[in-house]
């Protein structure tokens, strides 16, 4: 149970006092932190009409992008932009250290505990993370059992989710090993915001993140690099009505590889192809944008039409590759979350750099009657669930939904996690005409094949409703764009 | 080499923006002339109507306004233009990856304003200048697809279903007004030059054959000239160009294919002469070029996109 217990209980648990969360811009006595000097004096020069205008212009860009979900009703069909938020998320250099590093070494030892689990399980034999927690999880894929993947990277793309807490520190909250998405918004609020602030963004010193769709394509490639000298890249969506569809797009077309849908896909041989104007062409990697469950309806739900048939045996035969791999998800379990720091500590013999929140399993017994017996103070998650269904807000909720969850919990303890209710840090949003502050967390991109890269940039969620803790653009999140500032030194002068 | 399906995706934004287009134009011409209570005015609304295939067009061809409103917003109409149009825009979301920005973002604007609560009230206020504004807006889409996408595989197939689209649709415009079926030669002034603007055919007709309107003339200019972009073997020639450039790689296209479709089409036109056709009737021949152009259309779809796998697969 030691290792249950993350690095936050030292310091004393959060549950009694919620403390006043970090603000981003400002410090604890008002003054605005250096990070943020100039787009504070930028901001005190404008008016709110001006403000307006500029969030109009940034709307108007995401419509006329097409970057919009649709919303499907009984009477009329519309499209909606994701709610965008114009004014920027400021990270300095030095955070910006901490952070890359953490997230290298989390996604390190990451890829290593797959690697394990899915040949040998030294780790599951020398009891560090419980067996049967691993193996009966249901995102673990027996059919991954000794596989080979090229240098050991299981998870090529990686979105995790961090966020600030009181004392300032930066902490994971959620490892998205699956298919993470947002990264598209990540690029297009950054395009959107050097159209509304060109000036303060010139000044800034702002790090670059467009070479990402370059480094996507290298991480893919270096998948089959091996043995096809020049591979064929591909992009998989499940199709048009998938909300996450103008991403797939974007990444496909900023990568210059075809986007397909399993439709396009033919089986043949244990080799994959994809029907083109002049026939079948073979297809090396497949950067798939669909569930582990509907890759391929032979090997997993019969009833998927999303993938291909007999595309994972050839997948097994070597024939091609698929990232994420399948079964990724084992990793970023919400209850396995809560051994990331001893996986970390077991494979590269280093304390873990960003710190986990406290997490308390209730599978163990012990920890279980303190989550009932606390059930308004914590954050209680289904450990299958995501995008923020399924899950309690201890503080927020009425009587009725923690009874509720209190027999869900006690009636099948093994589906569930409780967290203290954190509070994420929170920074300057315009909301109607005037400035105010919103909860926000942040969400980068790691990519791991021959190489891990982060990109210095991130996509920063909003919880636009005042004083909700929800970012998930399911649950009325936006976003907005992220700085990553240049450190001084490293500029020549 | 590109996919299949995203090849059908851009050769079918090119047929519904052409026929978006179409709509647009004989809509502004028939409310034009409908201006003038005349007689030719409902012949004119009667040529367009039947134009894009309407059995009801003595009906509605006396409520000209209503009947542009339905031609042109009407969404329950799989035929309209803002059904066109949204259905050009959905398929080009689908091939979001292989056209450009600029591209996307003309379609994208058109579709915006078309499908717009407002748009009723724009129409209303002025049916004419919505009209113009949503044609010079889809010859900025065509634009910026010339001027940005690269003239491979994909532009070619945007290009195939923008002139099969046109030949078919200007080759009915001619069968409404020469055709056998006509009882009453169009001879009216007025009534000759909106057949013109139809095909928005006036002022290049002009240069050719002065102000003499003949209904001849009409005829083989829009039937038979080389370098008028609209008439039917501008289109054909471009079709069999566009065709033989995509069949360079498939081998199976040139033998039984399209290709040879094409190019025999393309000839009927080009050796065509005008006494002939006038004297077996211009329907026959309207006919064979219609039914000739579906056959393409049939051709490209079995070679390029809905091919059978057992032919296509390695050895």
């Amino acid at each position: 149970m030691g290792a249950a217990k993350a690095k936050g209980a030292d310091r004393g648990s959060a549950i009694d006092a919620p403390a006043v969360p970090y603000d981003e811009m400002r410090d604890a006595d008002g003054a605005v932190r250096p990070q943020y000097a100039s787009l504070a004096a930028r901001i005190e020069t404008l008016s709110a009409d001006e403000l307006a205008e500029r969030q109009r212009t940034l709307e108007r860009f995401f419509l006329l992008q097409g970057i919009t979900f649709t919303v499907y009703g009984a009477e009329s069909t519309t499209e909606r932009i994701i709610p965008t938020d114009l004014l920027p998320r400021i990270i300095s250099a030095e955070e910006w250290k901490i952070i890359e590093a953490g997230l290298i070494q989390r996604l390190k030892a990451l890829n290593m505990f797959l690697a394990d689990i899915y040949s040998s399980q030294q780790i599951l034999m020398d009891g560090v993370v419980p067996r049967d927690l691993v193996l009966n999880a249901p995102s673990y894929q027996r059919e991954m059992q000794n596989l080979f993947v090229p240098h050991s990277a299981y998870a090529n793309v990686c979105g995790s989710d961090l966020i600030r807490q009181p004392n300032g520190e930066f902490a994971v909250l959620e490892d998205n090993l699956r298919v993470p998405s947002g990264v598209s918004y990540m690029l297009a609020n950054r395009e959107a915001s050097k159209r509304v602030f060109p000036g303060t963004f010139r000044g800034a010193g702002v790090r670059p993140i467009d070479r990402y769709p370059d480094l996507l394509l290298t991480t893919l490639k270096s998948m089959a690099a091996d043995w096809r000298p020049n591979p064929q890249v591909v992009v998989l969506t499940p199709g048009v009505y998938n909300s996450a569809y103008f991403e797939h797009a974007y990444l496909a077309r900023l990568m210059g590889v075809p986007l397909v849908e399993g439709r396009d896909l033919v089986v043949h041989d244990n080799m994959v192809y994809m029907r083109t104007t002049t026939g079948l062409r073979r297809i090396d990697v497949i950067y798939r944008r669909v569930d582990d469950d509907f890759i391929d309806p032979l090997t997993f739900r019969r009833d998927s039409g999303l993938g291909s048939a007999g595309l994972f045996n050839a997948y097994r035969a070597g024939n091609v590759v698929i990232c994420n791999a399948p079964g990724t998800g084992v990793a970023d379990d919400k209850a396995v979350y809560a051994y990331v720091p001893a996986i970390i500590r077991y494979y590269l013999g280093e304390d873990a750099i960003l710190p986990n929140i406290e997490t308390f399993l209730c599978r163990e017994p012990a920890q279980l009657s303190h989550v009932l017996a606390n059930l308004d103070k914590f954050v209680v998650k289904a450990v299958g669930a995501s995008g923020g269904y399924g899950m309690l807000v201890g503080p927020h909720s009425t009587k009725a939904q923690q009874d509720e969850f209190a027999a869900a919990l006690t009636a099948d303890p093994n589906n569930y996690i409780a967290q203290p209710t954190i509070q994420l840090s929170t920074g300057p949003c315009l909301i109607g005409d005037e400035i105010d502050s919103r909860h926000v967390d942040l969400r980068p991109f790691i990519l791991s094949g021959e190489k891990i890269v982060v990109t210095p940039g991130a996509l920063t969620r909003v919880a636009l409703r005042k004083g909700s803790l929800v970012v998930n653009s399911s649950q009325g999140g936006g976003s907005k764009d992220t700085w990553v500032l240049t450190d001084r030194k490293d500029l020549q002068p | 080499m590109m996919l299949a399906r995203v090849a059908d995706s851009l050769y079918w934004i090119g047929r519904y923006v052409e026929r978006a287009e179409h709509l647009c134009r004989l809509s502004d011409v028939m409310l034009t002339a409908t201006l003038d209570r005349t007689e030719s005015a409902t012949q004119i609304a009667r040529i367009a109507l039947a134009a894009v295939g309407d059995p009801d067009d003595a009906a509605k061809a006396l409520d000209p306004y209503e009947a542009a409103r339905a031609l042109v917003l009407d969404l329950e109409d799989p035929g309209s233009v803002a059904s066109s149009l949204a259905r050009a825009r959905e398929n080009a979301r689908q091939v979001r990856d292989q056209i450009t920005t600029e591209t996307w973002e003309r379609l994208n604007l058109i579709h915006l304003r078309m499908s717009d609560p407002n748009a009723a009230r724009d129409f209303a206020d002025g049916s004419q200048a919505f009209l113009h504004e949503t044609i010079a807006d889809l010859h900025l889409f065509k634009g910026a697809a010339d001027a940005t996408m690269s003239h491979g595989e994909g532009w070619r197939f945007f290009q195939l279903g923008v002139y099969l689209e046109r030949a078919q649709l200007i080759g009915a415009l001619l069968e409404v007004c020469f055709g056998d079926r006509r009882r009453r030669a169009i001879t009216d002034h007025q009534a000759l030059t909106s057949l013109l603007r139809m095909g928005c055919a006036l002022e290049p007709y002009l240069r050719v054959y002065t102000a003499d309107m003949q209904p001849k003339y009409i005829l083989e200019f829009l039937l038979l000239d080389e370098d008028f972009p609209r008439s039917v073997r501008f289109c054909t020639a471009r079709i069999e160009e566009h065709l033989s450039s995509i069949s360079r790689h498939v081998e199976a296209a040139g033998v039984s294919g399209p290709d040879r479709l094409a190019g025999r089409l393309r000839a009927r036109l080009q050796y065509a002469d005008m006494g002939e056709i006038q004297a077996g009737g211009a329907s026959a021949f309207l006919a064979a070029v219609i039914d000739e152009c579906a056959a393409v259309h049939r051709q490209v779809y079995e070679t390029f996109v809905a091919y059978t796998l057992e032919q296509r697969l390695p050895a």
